[in-house]
């Protein structure tokens, strides 16, 4: 067993994912405490030109498996076969993705997870990990039971990590073992069906202006996506607003959405249900506009906001473009 | 065509929840439910068993014997039959345990499909399906917001970055839905007494090959410390204000913080 920290790099359209390179920094980060090296295991397209670019953002090593766009899944036994006896932990994104290849070697090599995890440190030899369970209600703290095989795998939250930045460093390439006949790697797409217009991904925005019941309809996203350019953000929004057709599926944040951890998270016309927090919970900063002065989100939120949407939005992105034109 | 449905029972939604002294979540203390999540894999299953796509559905949990009541809400929906698995060396399986229990359950059962709901309410790993597929050797399918079956094959249709695919493997398959698949039906009057009469079949960790040694006591991962999360500071309100001064209020607030 070594002490290094493996992550997964997600690479697609010839890019890494932005938690490539957050999970390169967090490697890095536990790397240094555990005395091992920070390795990622890259895959999709772009893996192969772009896998030595993650040594600036903190990687020592490299291992490449594979340069196309197909299902995740399918590259899970590379990826088992990588981290077999290889290191102390293995770092995922906890994004679909990242839990279906973290499952698949859980399941493989028979190994501790933890996850999704507010805070990771590497210490007495072994992972410690920092959980918000219950639906919020409870932390814990684990560990992998005395004797658990490693790597633990460690399920990461978007924004847990801060890429590090003005890194220059280059990670060497190494070969990827051999990975044997595994029936996970039989999926395929079958069709593809692009949307007309381009979705950000909601998990890299670092500010999101969310909307949701109270917003009405489609147009009246619309103050809401005014806020969020001024903010330099997002927009997102809770299951009602997504089921009522008003934005795509993929801006809905919550449990069966994404699960966000912006810097500041802005939620209108939101009532703030158990199944929209856990999406939310673990934003930093967090404003409410909500018209009902009793709105289960105005418990939670840092700073509550009573009174109509429509009003005060727009206000608010006229006082912040007059702040920073000034 | 055959589709196996794993379910949890989980305390209630909003239920109160607590740790017991060694660390383990006190599952007594709380009304328990079907994991929400699951209802949406039992509907799927069922409506590809209306629609003449699944000769038979059975319903597989593990849990203790409390969790039959979970397996007769569910049969109460519809469905043919439940196994529950149960061990008192199963109290406080992780999620590793649980795909060990469930992987060895479904290779006695061999359904087609075991179809799972995609997260559970009390647990957010989202691990099982992908764990039970790397066990058993099948392909998974995850993440579908339907799934649908065909010349052998099964396929589901998941949210890609900007739109939608299409993504389908050969049987037998592991896959999971999302809340999209549609809303749960409810049981009626008729389905809740024909549930009495479903079979239902209990098995113990011995039954399906396994010892309380092999699953490492239930668990690859231990809680040292539980307790509460911090206290936050009291939310501040603003109230009764015309807009305008609202806004600037907001914006000093976010001001003072950097976020602007």
């Amino acid at each position: 067993m070594s002490n290094d920290i493996l992550f997964l790099a997600e690479f697609s359209g010839g890019a890494p994912a932005r938690s490539a390179l957050e999970l390169a920094t967090g490697a890095a980060e536990l790397a240094a405490a555990s005395g091992g090296s920070a390795v990622a295991i890259a895959y999709g397209s772009g893996a192969a030109a772009g896998a030595a670019g993650l040594g600036a953002a903190g990687a020592t090593r490299a291992i490449v498996l594979g340069d196309e766009d197909r299902p995740a899944i399918t590259y899970a036994p590379a990826v088992v076969a990588a981290a077999r006896d290889a290191g102390l932990a293995l770092l995922a994104p906890a994004t679909p993705n990242g839990r279906d290849i973290a499952a698949a070697v859980v399941g493989s090599l028979d190994v501790p997870a933890f996850g999704p995890v507010r805070a990771v440190r590497a210490v007495d030899g072994t992972i410690e990990a920092e959980q918000a369970t219950l639906q919020g209600s409870v932390i814990t703290i684990s560990r992998p039971a005395d004797g658990a095989p490693t790597p633990s795998v460690v399920l990461v939250l978007a924004n847990t990590f801060t890429p590090a930045e003005g890194g220059s460093g280059s990670a060497e390439v190494v070969q990827a073992p051999e990975a044997g006949e595994s029936a996970l790697a039989k999926a395929t797409v079958a069709e593809s069906h692009e949307a007309e217009a381009k979705v950000i991904n909601l998990e890299e925005a670092t500010v999101i202006v969310a909307g949701g019941r109270g917003v009405g309809s489609e147009e009246g996203f619309g103050p809401l996506r005014d806020l969020a350019a001024a903010l330099g953000g997002a927009v997102g929004a809770s299951r009602a607003a997504a089921d009522a057709g008003w934005i795509p599926y993929q801006l809905q944040i919550g449990q069966t959405g994404k699960v966000v951890k912006p810097s500041l998270y802005i939620g209108a016309g939101i009532s703030g249900a158990i199944q929209h927090r856990v999406g939310m919970q673990t934003a930093e900063h967090v404003v409410a506009i909500n018209r009902d002065p009793d709105a289960p989100i105005g418990e939670f939120a840092d700073l509550f906001v009573v009174g109509d949407l429509f009003q005060i939005v727009p206000a608010l992105t006229d006082e912040i473009r007059r702040r920073k034109g000034g | 065509m055959k589709i196996v449905v794993t379910i949890k029972q989980v305390p209630a939604t909003g239920a109160d929840k607590r740790y017991t002294d060694d660390l383990r979540l006190d599952r007594a203390s709380a009304e328990a439910i079907i994991n929400p999540l699951d209802e949406y894999a039992i509907e799927q299953a069922l409506r590809l068993a209306d629609a003449g796509a699944a000769d038979s559905v059975t319903y597989l949990s593990m849990g203790p014997d409390q969790a039959a009541e979970a397996l007769r809400r569910a049969l109460a929906m519809g469905g043919d039959d439940a196994v529950l698995v149960t061990d008192p060396a199963l109290a406080g399986a992780d999620e590793w345990a649980t795909a060990k229990v469930l992987a060895a359950a479904l290779d006695r059962l061999a359904p087609d499909v075991a179809l799972m709901g995609m997260a559970s309410d009390d647990a957010r790993g989202s691990l099982v399906p992908g764990a039970v597929a790397a066990i058993r050797n099948v392909p998974l399918l995850s993440y579908g917001a339907e799934l649908a079956l065909a010349d052998g094959k099964a396929r589901i249709r998941r949210l890609s970055a900007a739109g939608y695919d299409w993504i389908e493997a050969p049987l037998p398959v592991v896959a999971s839905v999302t809340d999209q698949v549609g809303e749960p039906r409810y049981a009626s009057l008729k389905g809740i007494m024909a549930a009495k009469r479903k079979p239902m079949e209990t098995l113990s960790l011995a039954d399906l090959g396994l010892s309380a040694d092999a699953l490492r006591g239930g668990a690859l991962t231990r809680v040292t410390e539980a307790r509460p999360p911090e206290a936050k500071p009291p939310t501040e309100r603003i109230e009764n204000l015309p807009p305008a001064e609202a806004a600037a209020k907001i914006a000093d607030w976010l001001a003072a913080r950097k976020l602007i």
